[in-house]
């Protein structure tokens, strides 16, 4: 392990540099726009709207957290919102009474890590290339979705999801505290742990991880198993926001959740990155998407928006790198 | 040339491989076809079969393009949508307006390519994100022009998908001519070679001083334009476009390309691989439709050939 605290220790001032970088830029960056948008439409400052924007981030930063994982390690999930649907329509499936709520979670997660194995044994095992690897997935349990409802889902969320998705104590969301509690803990999980630090080197440079005997596919395959499970968690949670749910839930999370890691200066090459930044992006994300609302922009900017986002970022930390 | 004959040679055989396994599926699934239903043998459903690959064909022969360079070209699915929801609604049932919209619809194509291709090349951004971006842009512009199906076509536009020559469909007859022409390019021009080359050694490709910039605009410039073509047959096809015709392309113009043999890390495959790729998944579809399966299970089958054919190459890749 001498040369793995060796390795990270060289990467040191780097990444420090970067990481204070974008932890100033990201949280300016926030803060200015909520500013601009409160100048231009007061009610964008009132209660009901900021707790109402507080109650869209947590769905969209609980995929990114998993999103973060996978991405530093040199990939992309695009199965995630798949793995949402499903999961939103499991919670239906039973009687919608609270005392399923146990058995929803598990079989919902159940399903969101086996889909990260089957993702994390394409990409590593049979070298697919992450997007389609998680593409056919994605496909392939949409498929299954539609074959098991018929097209079109029935029954209720259970009244516990119901108030974990959408209610709030003392103005602050249930689901965001779950936010918090899973961003504390897989945060300190990827800055803190051994495993975490395999991740960066592994996703850094896969060669080296192997070189200092890191078990790099075991790693990339855990990382695609946390966004698995973490979307299938978000999915439960955004069923619990929605109400309703459809075979859509979830629809775009995949680009959105890809499109706030990395305009939170998480890396699309690899190794960089981290939590904070890529729920700095979904803040910022869902902050944009409000506004544009509120201003009587049509909808549709939101998708242009998106769009043009991811490529700008991207480009913006290419640049910065080389 | 010399330095290129290497390439040439391996790629030939990479393709010559993929080509005999989807040849030899394509066989199997004729045989199997016909002994299911007496219907699958008649000629109009062979027929049919060719219309229905028509619009799949088109969008793959540029997406093999642009993932022989090692890219892939994202856009398509949203390019479709818009291009084919302009053809109808601006077309708006004048017959005097099928040739200037058809042309305009085809540089709008091949200028949406070309923008992507600049993205990619001023940005230094994977043609993914750039691609993936341009999708999502491309999808909110056609949900502003309109929310459902535009405009109309004149009568005699359906001439396109279901017209014949020489008792052939009219598509199909184009299909194998652009097909033929496009490996000729791949095969004999020297950017056809360099296509190859980028694809291959990105950075040899540079050491080399072979024009990546060239190249890219070509691939994508391409793409787009077959973009634009597909967008009219399917205009002409389903005599009206809407937000959401090309919504399923994105992924079934992978399909056939890593079905033919072409591998996504670029500088191997072919458009012939492409092609039969292209005939497997409309029969596979056709036999399941005469097998009563429903789309749900046909799009789950999807997604496992997708599976099943990349490990497949690129198990024969390590081997090699």
């Amino acid at each position: 392990m001498v040369d793995v605290s060796q390795a990270s220790g060289a990467e040191g001032p780097a990444i420090s540099m970067k990481s204070r970088l974008s932890s100033y830029a990201l949280p300016i960056f926030l803060i200015a726009l909520i500013a601009i948008s409160g100048i231009v439409s007061p009610a964008f400052l009132s209660t009901s709207n900021i707790s109402n924007m507080l109650l869209q981030v947590a769905p969209l930063g609980i995929v990114v957290i998993g999103q973060a994982f996978v991405i530093i390690l040199r990939g992309l999930d695009l199965s995630v919102s798949s793995v949402m649907a499903t999961a939103a329509v499991i919670a239906t499936g039973f009687s919608g009474q609270n005392s399923d709520v146990l058995s929803i979670l598990l079989v919902a997660v159940g399903i969101g890590i086996a889909t990260g194995l089957v993702n994390g044994w394409l990409v590593t095992k049979r070298s697919v290339s992450p997007f389609l690897a998680t593409l056919a997935t994605m496909i392939v349990l949409q498929g299954f979705r539609f074959a098991y409802t018929q097209g079109a889902p029935s029954g209720n969320v259970p009244p516990l999801f119901r108030q974990i998705g959408s209610a709030t104590w003392h103005g602050v969301p249930y689901n965001m505290m779950l936010l918090v509690v899973l961003a504390v803990v897989f945060g300190v999980v990827l800055a803190k742990s051994r495993f975490g630090r395999e991740v960066y080197i592994t996703g850094g440079n896969p060669t080296t991880a192997r070189l200092l005997g890191i078990n790099a596919d075991r790693v990339t395959i855990i990382g695609y198993v946390i966004s698995g499970a973490l979307a299938a968690i978000a999915g439960l949670v955004l069923s619990g926001y929605v109400g309703i749910v459809d075979n859509w839930v979830g629809r775009g999370f995949e680009l959105d959740s890809i499109v706030a890691a990395v305009m939170g200066g998480i890396s699309l090459s690899g190794g960089q990155g981290g939590i904070l930044g890529g729920l700095f992006g979904a803040a910022i994300l869902v902050v944009v998407f409000n506004a544009v609302l509120l201003f009587g922009l049509p909808v549709q900017l939101q998708i242009i928006i998106k769009g043009m986002v991811i490529v700008l970022a991207a480009a913006f930390y290419v640049r910065r790198r080389i | 040339m010399t330095a290129l004959a290497p390439i040439r040679l391996s790629s030939r055989l990479r393709a010559n491989q993929g080509v005999l396994v989807v040849a030899a599926l394509l066989v199997i699934l004729l045989i199997f076809g016909a002994f299911i239903s007496d219907r699958f043998r008649t000629t109009s459903n062979i027929l049919n079969i060719f219309e229905q690959s028509t619009g799949l064909a088109l969008v793959s022969l540029g997406q093999t393009l642009a993932i022989l360079t090692g890219g892939i070209d994202l856009s398509v699915g949203s390019m479709i949508s818009l291009l084919s929801t302009l053809t109808s609604g601006l077309i708006a049932g004048k017959a005097s307006m099928v040739l200037p919209v058809a042309i305009g619809i085809l540089l709008l194509g091949l200028l949406i390519g070309i923008c992507n291709g600049l993205l990619i090349i001023w940005l230094r951004v994977h043609p993914l994100i750039v691609t993936l971006g341009m999708s999502a842009v491309l999808q909110g512009i056609v949900l502003l022009y309109s929310l459902g199906p535009a405009g109309s076509v004149p009568p005699g536009f359906n001439f396109l998908a279901y017209g014949k020559v020489l008792g052939l469909p009219i598509g199909a007859v184009f299909i194998l001519v652009l097909f033929l022409l496009v490996a000729l390019f791949l095969r004999y021009a020297r950017l056809g070679r360099y296509i190859y080359a980028v694809g291959d050694d990105e950075v040899g490709a540079r050491l080399m001083g072979l024009p990546r910039a060239r190249v890219m605009l070509t691939v994508y410039g391409f793409s787009g334009f077959c973009c634009g073509l597909a967008a009219i047959y399917l205009t002409s096809r389903f005599s009206v476009g809407q937000p959401y015709t090309g919504l399923n392309y994105t992924l079934a113009s992978i399909t056939p390309v890593v079905v033919g043999g072409t591998l996504l890390s670029g500088g191997k495959g072919g458009v012939f691989g492409t092609l039969l790729g292209v005939y497997l998944i409309s029969l596979l579809n056709n036999v399941l439709n005469f097998m009563d399966v429903s789309t749900h299970y046909q799009l789950i089958a999807q997604g496992l050939i997708v599976i099943a054919a990349v490990s497949v190459y690129v198990e024969k890749k390590k081997r090699v």
